[in-house]
């Protein structure tokens, strides 16, 4: 079920195009109905959304499934993107992962214990020159090195 | 016309014309995958690459237009290592399972990698494996061997109108999949096998039975709607094994509905009359063609044509039956001298029905401006008519319903729910608010307008090219005559196309042929009710071609009847009153004909041996014509007998002057039978029957008249289960269902 809020949010963005194109808030769409359900989607709410844009659902599960923005299982409270495209890779991406996820205790794609933090490898985020790098949320983390990492993990607490 | 030049040839070119289709005209062969020349270009295979002279890399003939001078070479070098490369990429991940897999010899990927691939490949890593979903009886999945041409992805968005399939992911993770558990719906899903250039769709009841070379393709008419669409039936070993698509751009384009596609299987079943049976004293038993021919004509002679009253004779046919059938039976009928002929079996009044016809030729639907449909869910009942309003809707057609229940349309509609009663007073209303030209009826000066009959009026008055298409849901409640009368003068008066899709089968096969009662003839009611001494039925299965199958079986039944029944199939209620059985062939075992709405004559050859001591229909009346000694049935050949039909012209009724227009509202009751158990054929076809449209069996009423009739969602009424929805028309229940009329009165 899309909340009401939400569909007042939605509708904000249906607005921003014709008429015969209500489709085209798809992105936006799912962004909003995933923040409103513990940041992760299911086939209910692709469901759902098809239906408030009178699209096929396979076609919203296609956009929902391509970008990685969108999450199908549920995640921690925050969420690690880690970069491992190739300047990220070449600094060393590939070693602080899996240090990030020993220090988390949970492999790319799961959410730790205590339901705080998962970690989830992505393509190129577009920050090379600082490479090593990732994302909690909203914010860019750069320059990574394994220090660096422990305190922006002690912060998150 | 521009001039372009390909492989040194000059050749003359549309402006802008992709070059694929070039090629493809002067038999010009590249390769590829997802380019078809029905759906839109994607472009996303790579396989059709050329060189074109003055671009620094190859180009995609299917995405390149053509230009004027434009100079291509599709297969010098820099083409052909092209080519070749990308034929290296599209095996990466694709598992060269070939002797496993069902495509094997008929397979686009297979023979493009024969003529353009490498026999080594690059690549050693692993390669990817996807779980299949399943997506139903019909189409079985090998997800692994997708090579992501998206052609079933965009032909269920393009052509099939609902979007099912679709690629998820992305990268090597992409998968070509459905969203829905169910799998697919689309009552054109079949398609997808034909368009799939790989073994990752392929037919399900086809599966592991046969390789394409073992088979012969027999040129066929499928004959289960009122189009007639172009098949193929492949056979092997006096079996059809499996029914493709055929190209007819006048008719089936290049698609057919799963309904002509899966429907054989019904002709191999178990259940098929294989021998002549003859009722002694009560018993059935099998005899020999002589014995079961001598026994029916001294049937005939005892009941009917000693006492001289050929009139008491009977012959009735389901809607099945090839042109030429009709046409034996009924001149047979007549040179006996009886005229109580009829094939309506399923119709409750078969007054007026002739009176509708259609005057527009299929391929000329999609040019409609204003298409308004009354009183049909073509989806389900003609899914090919279907496309083509579709496709008239794509091109900016306008389209109204007039229905008792709207229905999952798949293109823009805007659908008026109405009650079966009010039906006229609305056709009236608009008619009245839309004509051009002048018709005096005085009823017509009672109809209420509502908002949604003047908008439908100045629709049609705005269009240029309306049409008027007209089904079957309302031929069995009292204002058919009503409906029908105000359609043709609708028609007249606005100069809209008139497209008759209210029957089945070869329904106007049967009319061309004059399978009706002439002068002083008993229609197909009167003369069950009538009990005569003598009846011929063709074809005739009670339980599902007739509308009250109880009322027909208990009047045949009785003692003075002497019934002869030529069938295909095994029937219990058949032997409860025929006298004698005589075995004849089914689809693709006889030659014959069909005739489409728009009275188009295709003819089609046997594929197939009719199995055990049955007989294509048209030899059997035609040595049945013999024996009573009658004279001009010296036919060898079925296309005697249909050259004969042609020089017959139609008779056509005229229409009623007076209309009714009812005030009362009362309840009635539509009865929608399975499109998958119109005829005996395909009431066997078990993949078919296990679809969710082949098992549909539920009541739909509003909560009103629920409440009228002291009905919940879960109770059952008339033996249907009721489903609750407020789609559905005051004062009406519409029942789609797969179940026999046997229980049908209320």
């Amino acid at each position: 079920m899309i909340s009401t809020a939400a569909k007042k949010e939605i509708d904000q963005w249906i607005k921003k195009y014709p008429e015969d194109w209500k489709s085209s808030a798809v992105m936006q769409a799912l962004k909003i109905v995933q923040k409103e359900n513990n940041n992760f989607l299911t086939e209910e709410l692709i469901n759902d959304v098809a239906s408030y844009l009178d699209m096929p659902p396979i076609a919203v599960a296609e956009v929902a499934t391509f970008y990685e923005n969108f999450n199908h299982k549920p995640v921690g409270k925050h969420v690690i993107r880690f970069c491992h495209t190739i300047s990220c890779m070449l600094n060393g991406a590939d070693d602080l992962i899996k240090y990030t996820e020993k220090k988390i205790g949970a492999k790319v794609g799961e959410v730790s214990k205590d339901g705080l933090v998962s970690i989830k490898k992505v393509e190129c985020l577009g920050a090379c020159r600082h490479a090593p790098m990732f994302q909690i949320d909203d914010k860019y983390y750069e320059d990574l090195t394994k220090e660096k990492i422990d305190l922006i993990l002690e912060d998150l607490k | 016309m521009i001039e372009i030049e390909i492989d040194g040839k000059k050749i003359k070119a549309e402006q802008g014309e992709m070059l694929i289709s070039v090629t493809d005209r002067e038999g010009i062969s590249v390769p590829r995958f997802c380019y078809h020349k029905k759906l839109s270009v994607a472009a996303s295979c790579r396989m059709c690459l050329v060189d074109v002279e003055g671009a620094p890399k190859p180009q995609t003939a299917c995405s390149t237009p053509a230009a004027d001078g434009m100079k291509i070479h599709t297969n010098n070098e820099k083409a052909k290592a092209s080519q070749k490369a990308v034929m290296e990429f599209l095996l990466i991940n694709h598992p060269l399972d070939c002797p496993i897999c069902d495509q094997g010899g008929e397979c686009e990927l297979q023979d493009v990698a024969m003529s353009y691939g490498s026999d080594v490949s690059s690549f050693n890593e692993g390669k990817r494996i996807i779980n299949d979903k399943g997506i139903g009886p019909l189409i079985h999945t090998d997800m692994t061997r997708c090579i992501h041409c998206t052609r079933c992805v965009r032909f269920g968005q393009e052509v099939a109108g609902i979007m099912e399939m679709g690629g998820t992911g992305r990268g090597d993770a992409l998968k070509i999949e459905p969203f829905l558990e169910e799998g697919i719906t689309s009552e054109l899903s079949g398609n997808m096998i034909d368009v799939c250039p790989v073994g990752a769709l392929t037919s399900k009841p086809f599966r592991y039975e046969l390789r394409s070379w073992q088979m012969n393709a027999v040129k066929n008419i499928a004959r289960h709607d009122l189009l007639g669409s172009n098949i193929y039936s492949q056979t092997y070993k006096g079996k059809v094994k499996r029914v493709v698509a055929g190209d007819n751009d006048d008719v089936n384009e290049t698609w057919i509905s799963d309904r002509d596609r899966f429907s054989y299987e019904g002709i191999n079943s178990s259940n098929r009359l294989l021998s002549p049976r003859i009722k002694v004293e009560g018993q059935w038993q099998d005899a020999s063609w002589d014995v079961a021919l001598d026994f029916a004509i001294r049937g005939l002679r005892g009941n009917v044509l000693k006492n001289n009253q050929p009139n008491q004779l009977g012959a009735l046919a389901s809607s099945n039956a090839t042109l030429e059938e009709y046409f034996l039976l009924q001149k047979i009928m007549r040179e006996l001298g009886s005229e109580n002929i009829d094939f309506r079996l399923s119709e409750v009044n078969t007054k007026d029905q002739l009176n509708l016809n259609s005057n527009i030729k299929i391929a000329e639907i999609e040019k409609a401006d204003l298409v308004l449909i009354v009183g049909s869910n073509p989806r389900l009942e003609q899914p090919m008519i279907n496309h083509r309003i579709r496709k008239a809707s794509n091109n900016k057609a306008k389209v109204f319903s007039i229905n008792s229940k709207s229905f999952d349309f798949n293109y823009q509609i805007n659908q008026n729910l109405i009650s079966p009663s009010k039906v006229p007073n609305m056709l009236a209303s608009i008619l009245r608010e839309a004509k051009v030209k002048s018709s005096n009826l005085s009823s017509l000066t009672d109809a209420q307008n509502t908002d949604e009959t003047l908008e439908i009026a100045n629709a049609i008055k705005n269009s240029t090219n309306p049409l008027i298409v007209i089904g079957e849901h309302y031929k069995n409640t009292k204002n058919w005559s009503s409906i029908v009368s105000l359609i043709n003068l609708l028609a007249k008066d606005t100069d809209a196309g008139i497209l008759n899709i209210s029957g089945t089968g070869n329904y106007f096969g049967a009319i061309l042929a004059e399978f009706l009662p002439g002068e002083g003839g008993l229609d197909a009611n009167t003369m069950i009710d009538k009990q005569l001494p003598a009846y011929m039925l063709f074809d005739v299965y009670p339980s599902y071609d007739s509308h009250n199958a109880e009322n027909f079986v208990n009047s045949l039944k009785s003692e003075k009847s002497f019934v002869i029944s030529f069938n295909s199939f095994q029937d219990d209620l058949v032997e409860q009153y025929s006298n004698v059985i005589l075995p004849i062939a089914s689809f693709y075992e006889t030659s014959g004909s069909h005739v489409n709405c728009e009275n188009k004559i295709q003819s089609f050859a046997a594929a197939v041996k009719s199995p055990g001591e049955s007989k294509p229909g048209w030899k059997v009346l035609k040595v049945f014509a013999d024996l009573l000694e009658l004279q001009g049935f010296h036919y060898t050949d079925s296309t005697q007998v249909t050259n004969e039909v042609g020089f017959q012209s139609a008779k056509s009724n005229k229409a009623d002057k007076e209309i009714k227009i009812p005030k009362s509202n009362s309840l009635e009751v539509i009865w929608q039978s399975s499109p998958y158990i119109i005829d005996p054929v395909l009431r066997n076809a078990e993949a078919l029957q296990n679809t969710n449209i082949g098992k549909m069996n539920i009541a739909f009423m509003n909560s009103k008249t629920a409440k009228k009739l002291k009905l919940n969602d879960k109770s059952v009424y008339l033996n249907i289960p009721v489903s609750i929805t407020d789609d559905v028309s005051d004062s009406c229940v519409i029942i789609q269902t797969n179940q026999s009329t046997m229980k049908r009165s209320a």
